[in-house]
């Protein structure tokens, strides 16, 4: 971590720091979504930024998803630099027209000379009981599409340096936080950084096996690896914090290494992008490969209402069978 | 009105015919890859509108824009190339006849029915912040008034007033389906109230009537009154596409007594009745087919984009090791 002195904030407030820096950085940034000025945003994500920047950069939208997706790629256009707030990712069907077909399209169709700057900031899996239509991983669709660079976050630290490279990017960005994550903490350096879009991180050093996991996943895997460190095996976690594009160099570096991986993804498995992960290592690691490569993955379900949701997606638990799997 | 402006108008309309139809010969010589949809017939929306615009105003089209287009400012050069798919077009020949940006003419697509009505506010919204008097219009057809962003995007420029002038080509058809079957009330002009806006109805075949309306609500949104609402009824005598199946959704009849109404015959009568003489009318529509087929001709020498072309302007590449510069 650089910077001298560090603070201990939770991945929401890294969230709204890191909107409040740029805003006061660069004019053009204004933020638009529903319930984000007066409310400050489900999570508090954005409390306190209407009363300081007014309601010309932090716009409250009424509940219309494709209006404020498309308006947001229009202003893009001209100028501006929209970071939007789609309450749960599960909504952004509604604004898939305007985010794929268009924000995704317009710099190849203008020839380079039109850039679509928006920032989507959405949030997605398990953890407040919202059942099927309020806690999906729809990660997987967006890393499918050319021109959408498709962030996920684990920790305070990566969110905030990750969001602040995202509104300075000139493409269009999804960053998918987690609502398991917003009041989680970790250590910030006080002095301004950032983290760049397409680097992962090593969040644990180990010699036995790689586990490469995203979002949530990585607090699971690191529980996991704390664990299987009691046995006397060594993991080690990468964490892409970039969907797309993809350090691949740093997940084949580990796995070169440790010769034994697991992929988890709170997202299913089938056409996703664990499957990406999962190629890139055979691919490029199949000689140094004892075990194919092993994925841990949520349920193909919809996710239930209630007790039993966080049963359907990965846990330390489904993590050390994964790692005991390649390793036995 | 003046002779002059309108003998330019009459112009305008049949460099946009002509085009069309020489598109749709070389659509039957599958020189036009996709999908071709012809404007003939609809030439009087988009002269009338666009002759109201300044360059810095923006446009958003539908999957039918090379009428908008050319008679927004961009060159019968350049849509030929694109209709072609070839280099010399305004997105290189990647975008072909349905979607492309031409961004010195604030230009741009919006080929899914409905999409440019939600584009259109958040253009509109910044041209509103930079407060030069910009305006956006948007075009779209009767059948994007059934999407959910035609009645999203409405609401969010009536809501935060923005400087949008939004022109419903009703051609009568959405694909096949005629528009009596497919909207709940009718003219479809009748929704803008739901929004608080008057919508306005047009003879969308009348360039005259077109471009005062147009003009009026110009005006409008120019000094911040809000969002207009303009429908110009008119009619596509083409099929949706070129080479649809036409007559199985209508009739001979039908298209016959729309070609009657036809803008570019209605604009030369009321040039004779002015008193211009018809041999001028004449060598003027020699004039403008003579420049197309230069213009065709410069456009069937273009190359094609490369296969290595087509990945370019995908994204715009990050610093080396991902990290941004």
């Amino acid at each position: 971590m650089t910077g001298s002195k560090v603070k201990r904030i939770t991945y929401c407030d890294a969230i709204r720091e890191a909107l409040r820096e740029e805003m006061k950085r660069d004019e053009a940034v204004y933020l638009i979504g529903e319930d984000i000025g007066r409310w400050g945003n489900l999570f508090g994500a954005t409390k306190g930024l209407l009363q300081e920047f007014g309601p010309e950069r932090v716009k409250d939208a009424p509940i219309s998803e494709a209006a404020i997706a498309g308006c947001a790629v229009g202003s893009a256009v001209m100028g501006m630099r929209p970071v939007v707030e789609i309450m749960y990712i599960d909504f952004i069907t509604i604004a898939m027209d305007q985010i794929i077909n268009h924000a995704c399209k317009y710099h190849q169709l203008s020839c380079g000379t039109v850039n679509v700057p928006v920032v989507f900031r959405t949030q997605g899996g398990v953890g407040m009981r919202n059942s099927s239509q309020h806690s999906q991983s729809l990660e997987n669709w967006f890393v499918n599409v050319p021109g959408l660079i498709v962030v996920m976050p684990s920790t305070p630290y990566d969110m905030k340096g990750l969001l602040k490279s995202s509104i300075r990017n000139n493409n269009p960005v999804i960053i998918i936080e987690h609502k398991s994550l917003y009041f989680t903490k970790g250590d910030v350096p006080e002095d301004e950084y950032v983290v760049p879009i397409g680097v992962a991180d090593i969040k644990r050093e180990g010699t036995d096996v790689t586990i490469i996991a995203t979002s949530w996943m990585v607090l699971h895997a690191l529980e996991a690896a704390e664990k299987l460190a009691k046995e006397g095996i060594s993991c080690e976690i990468v964490d892409p914090r970039t969907l797309w594009p993809l350090d691949k160099e740093t997940l084949v570096n580990s796995v070169s290494k440790t010769r034994h991986c697991v992929v988890v993804t709170e997202a299913p498995a089938e056409g996703g992008w664990s499957s990406e992960a999962a190629t890139v290592v055979t691919e490029k690691c199949s000689g140094d490969l004892k075990k194919p490569v092993k994925r841990i993955c949520g349920m193909r379900t919809g996710i239930p209402y209630g007790k039993i949701e966080k049963s359907v997606v990965p846990n330390d638990e489904w993590i050390i069978a994964g790692v005991r799997e390649v390793l036995e | 009105m003046d002779r002059d402006k309108l003998l330019g108008l009459y112009r305008q309309m049949l460099v946009l015919r002509h085009f069309d139809e020489m598109c749709l010969d070389l659509k039957m010589k599958d020189l036009i890859m996709d999908g071709f949809h012809p404007y003939s017939g609809e030439e009087a929306v988009a002269v009338g509108v666009c002759t109201n615009l300044r360059p810095d105003d923006a446009v958003i089209s539908t999957h039918r824009p090379q009428g908008h287009s050319i008679a927004k400012g961009s060159t019968p050069r350049q849509i030929f190339c694109e209709m072609l798919g070839r280099r010399g077009g305004v997105s290189q020949g990647i975008g072909g006849p349905m979607q492309w940006i031409d961004t010195p003419n604030n230009f741009f697509c919006g080929s899914i029915v409905g999409s440019g009505i939600t584009i259109a506010t958040g253009i509109a919204m910044a041209m509103k912040r930079e407060g030069k008097g910009r305006i956006c219009v948007c075009f779209f057809g009767d059948g994007a008034s059934n999407t959910g962003s035609f009645h999203e995007g409405l609401n969010l420029a009536a809501i935060w007033k923005l400087p949008v002038i939004y022109i419903c080509e009703n051609n009568q058809y959405g694909e096949a389906m005629p528009v009596r079957e497919f909207v709940s009330v009718y003219p479809i002009s009748k929704r803008a109230a739901s929004y608080g806006l008057e919508g306005v109805m047009v003879d969308g075949n009348d360039v005259e009537e077109v471009l005062a309306a147009v003009e009026k609500g110009v005006t409008a949104a120019r000094s911040g009154d809000g969002p207009v609402f303009i429908e110009a009824i008119t009619y596509r005598t083409r099929g949706h596409y070129g080479g649809d199946p036409e007559y199985t959704y209508r009739t001979r009849d039908e298209v016959e007594w729309w070609r009657k109404k036809c803008p570019i015959a209605r604009c030369k009568a009321r040039l004779l009745e002015e008193g211009v003489e018809e041999s001028v009318l004449i060598a003027l529509e020699q004039e403008v087919v003579r420049e197309l087929e230069s213009d065709l001709a410069w456009a069937l020498e273009q190359p094609f984009p490369t296969v290595e072309q087509a990945t370019d302007h995908v994204m715009i590449p990050l610093a080396e090791g991902g990290r941004l510069k």
